[in-house]
């Protein structure tokens, strides 16, 4: 327990996260940093043009002429005090006719170096137009916030990548661990399972939930049926034990010395050992058969087969053996319904229910057999109005060597309703007994098959 | 008749062959498949009892190398291999019939005379027998005929006295009657075939005849003697 509460570590799994995190914050950043730049950019850019356009457009829309452009460059200078932007006028020959700044760079946009104030060189960006008559008009724009933004911004970014990044990391270590703590309950129960064996044990499942608490219902599903599977498989070998001690018991008191001399207790003696003998075979074979079936193996082949034909013919053939045990078989209604299923099989499964009618029932007992369509499916109920099973026993019948409260003797092999029931999965139908008080009904779904 | 035993086991094949001799067939051994082989080659045998698993190879491999030199008599495989799958496989393969260890003599014995009796029809192809003395079979109507009266069966009490009626006078074991007249490949550990030839019985003393004869612990004849 102590091991298994231990912080096992998250594995690889957490350096892989942590890797993919720091680089989708690598890439935020980059991204973050690329976007606000050319958002600056294109603002700057969007300024020089919109001015631009103020300077060389009269109102009544006509371009400007040089000399007017001069004498706005020489009103603004007049108006403005400072200004992140200058404005400079160059006649066709260079010389500088308006403005301060002795910058001429090619005509359009362009990023330029220029001497601030005539002391600090500064970054800027400029916008060229060469005018009609050959005049270059220079906008030069350098704004102090979109440096000190640009400054700003690498700082920023580095820092909110490192904080993200160790948030990021603290977070996956977190859901680590705790996936690891909800997964440490549920291999401290495979861990005593597989150590003790003992298949009692259940994935706790207080504190789960969403994923965790499915998975831990699916692994507690399988430990259930596996506890009924090893269940069944240690019942089986204590009965099969039990039901084979009885004619073997019996066949050694029949094996005395003292049935010597006398012939006809001898021949007696030898008669009833042979029964016992085929009694045990008997149970071996359908042993066999029970294995044969269960595990596809029974030799036959399957096909479409008319129901109704098959539990004609078992019923005429039953008949007469239900009659000797004082009981009567009906028939009907009898619809006709083909399944997919395999003849051999179908008629053993018939053959084993009506001799347990014959066998488990008192002398008077009346069963009917009939046959329906129901959507899908093909029902056949085999009814009887005898004493019935007890609730508890109708689940317990259909496992090997079980046999109701009611059956005084323990005569046949005990694997009648078992083979049923193997038959009855093999052919992806469904077994049911269902009460009827007084009676039992023996409901057999099958899917049907429709015959073209 | 003359039957060929192969079967390695000692003990088995000195059970097999003394309950042959005192069922009156003459019975010859072989304890290995060459052996078998060549005593099947050079002597007329009506009948073979096959061990399905020899110490030099298997059964099926001997009774094929056997057909490819020439014809082969009725032959009965013997295995301890019980399986329906088993059983299939061994009638694939050319066997006659095909019992499974551990066996009753008398079973060996009548299986081993239903197919040497059943050897000079199987060209024929249809082996049904109509008439055992005055009794005779009406398939048209599915009844049973003795003399001018006749009384009308279900499909499996025709069916039975059929087989019955071509076994005439030999005994019919109970699984053998439900291998060939219901065709269960399953033992139904039931009165399936006690309870049928009780009424089968009961119908033909309604014709006023009684020739089914009940050998404990074996199985049926039909005396074809009760059929006059």
């Amino acid at each position: 327990m102590e091991q298994a509460a231990r912080w096992p570590g998250a594995g690889r799994i957490f350096f892989l996260f942590g890797g993919v995190f720091a680089l989708a914050m690598v890439l935020m950043g980059s991204v973050v940093f690329v976007v606000v730049e050319r958002t600056v950019a294109m603002r700057i850019d969007a300024d020089l043009l919109h001015h631009e356009g103020k300077f060389l457009r009269v109102p009544s829309g006509r371009a400007a002429t040089s000399d007017e452009v001069a004498a706005r460059i020489r009103d603004w200078q007049a108006r403005k005090i400072t200004s992140e932007r200058t404005y400079s006028l160059f006649a066709p020959d260079g010389r500088l006719v308006a403005g301060r700044l002795y910058l001429r760079p090619q005509p359009g946009l362009s990023d330029v170096m220029f001497l601030g104030g005539g002391r600090t060189w500064q970054r800027g960006r400029a916008l060229a137009e060469r005018l009609r008559d050959g005049s270059l008009f220079v906008i030069v724009q350098h704004s102090e916030t979109a440096a000190s933004l640009r400054a700003l911004l690498l700082p920023l970014v580095l820092a909110t990548f490192v904080a993200a990044l160790a948030a990021g990391l603290g977070a996956t270590w977190l859901f680590a661990h705790l996936t690891a703590r909800r997964l440490a309950a549920t291999g401290a129960t495979a861990d005593a399972i597989a150590e003790a064996g003992d298949l009692s044990r259940r994935v706790p499942m207080h504190g789960l939930d969403g994923m965790f608490a499915r998975q831990a219902e699916s692994l507690n599903r399988m430990l259930d049926r596996m506890e009924s599977l090893v269940e069944t498989q240690r019942h089986f070998a204590s009965a099969l034990a039990h039901d084979l001690r009885t004619p073997l018991t019996r066949l050694s008191t029949l094996l005395t010395p003292d049935i010597t001399g006398d012939e006809e207790r001898l021949r007696h003696a030898i008669e009833a050992g042979m029964r016992e003998c085929g009694g045990i075979i008997a149970i071996f074979d359908a042993l066999l058969r029970l294995a044969e079936i269960e595990g596809g193996r029974h030799g036959g082949a399957m096909v479409d087969l008319s129901l109704d034909a098959v539990v004609e013919d078992v019923a005429e053939t039953m008949e007469p053996v239900i009659a000797d045990a004082g009981g009567t078989l009906l028939r009907g209604p009898m619809q006709s319904a083909a399944i997919h299923g395999d003849p051999g099989l179908i008629t053993q499964l018939l053959v084993n229910l009506l001799q347990n009618v014959a066998t488990h029932t008192p002398a008077g007992t009346c069963a009917r057999l009939s046959l329906t369509r129901q959507a899908d499916d093909v029902v056949l109920v085999l009814a009887d109005n005898g004493p019935g099973l007890p609730h508890a026993d109708r689940a317990r019948v259909l496992r090997p060597f079980e046999r109701g409260a009611g059956a005084a003797d323990r005569r046949g092999s005990g694997l009648g309703l078992s083979i049923a029931q193997a038959i009855v999965r093999f052919h992806r139908g469904r077994i049911d007994l269902v009460d009827t008080g007084p009676g039992l009904e023996v409901r057999i779904t099958f899917p049907a098959v429709v015959v073209v | 008749m003359r039957c060929l035993v192969i079967e390695d086991d000692p003990v088995i094949a000195g059970h097999i062959v003394g309950g042959l001799g005192a069922a009156g067939i003459e019975a010859t051994w072989a304890a290995n498949a060459a052996q078998g082989l060549a005593r099947g080659r050079e002597g007329a045998f009506d009948s073979v009892v096959l061990d399905r698993l020899l110490p030099d190879g298997n059964g099926i491999d001997l009774l094929r190398t056997w057909r490819r030199h020439g014809p082969v008599p009725p032959v009965l495989m013997l295995s301890a291999l019980g399986s329906v799958k088993d059983r299939i496989d061994g009638l694939e393969s050319g066997a006659d019939d095909y019992l499974a260890k551990p066996f009753h003599m008398a079973e060996l014995v009548a299986r081993l005379n239903a197919i040497a009796r059943r050897a000079p029809l199987r060209e024929g192809g249809d082996v049904a027998v109509r008439a055992v003395g005055r009794l005779r079979l009406d398939p048209s109507r599915h009844a049973a005929c003795f003399g001018a009266a006749s009384v009308e069966l279900n499909r499996k009490l025709y069916s039975l006295l059929a087989h019955l009626m071509l076994h005439a006078d030999r005994l019919v074991t109970r699984d053998m009657l439900l291998e060939h007249v219901w065709g269960y490949s399953f033992s139904p550990g039931t009165n399936i075939v006690e309870s049928n030839m009780s009424r089968l019985r009961t119908r033909l003393q309604d014709l006023g005849i009684d020739p089914i004869l009940t050998r404990r612990g074996e199985g049926y004849v039909l005396l074809a003697g009760a059929c006059r």
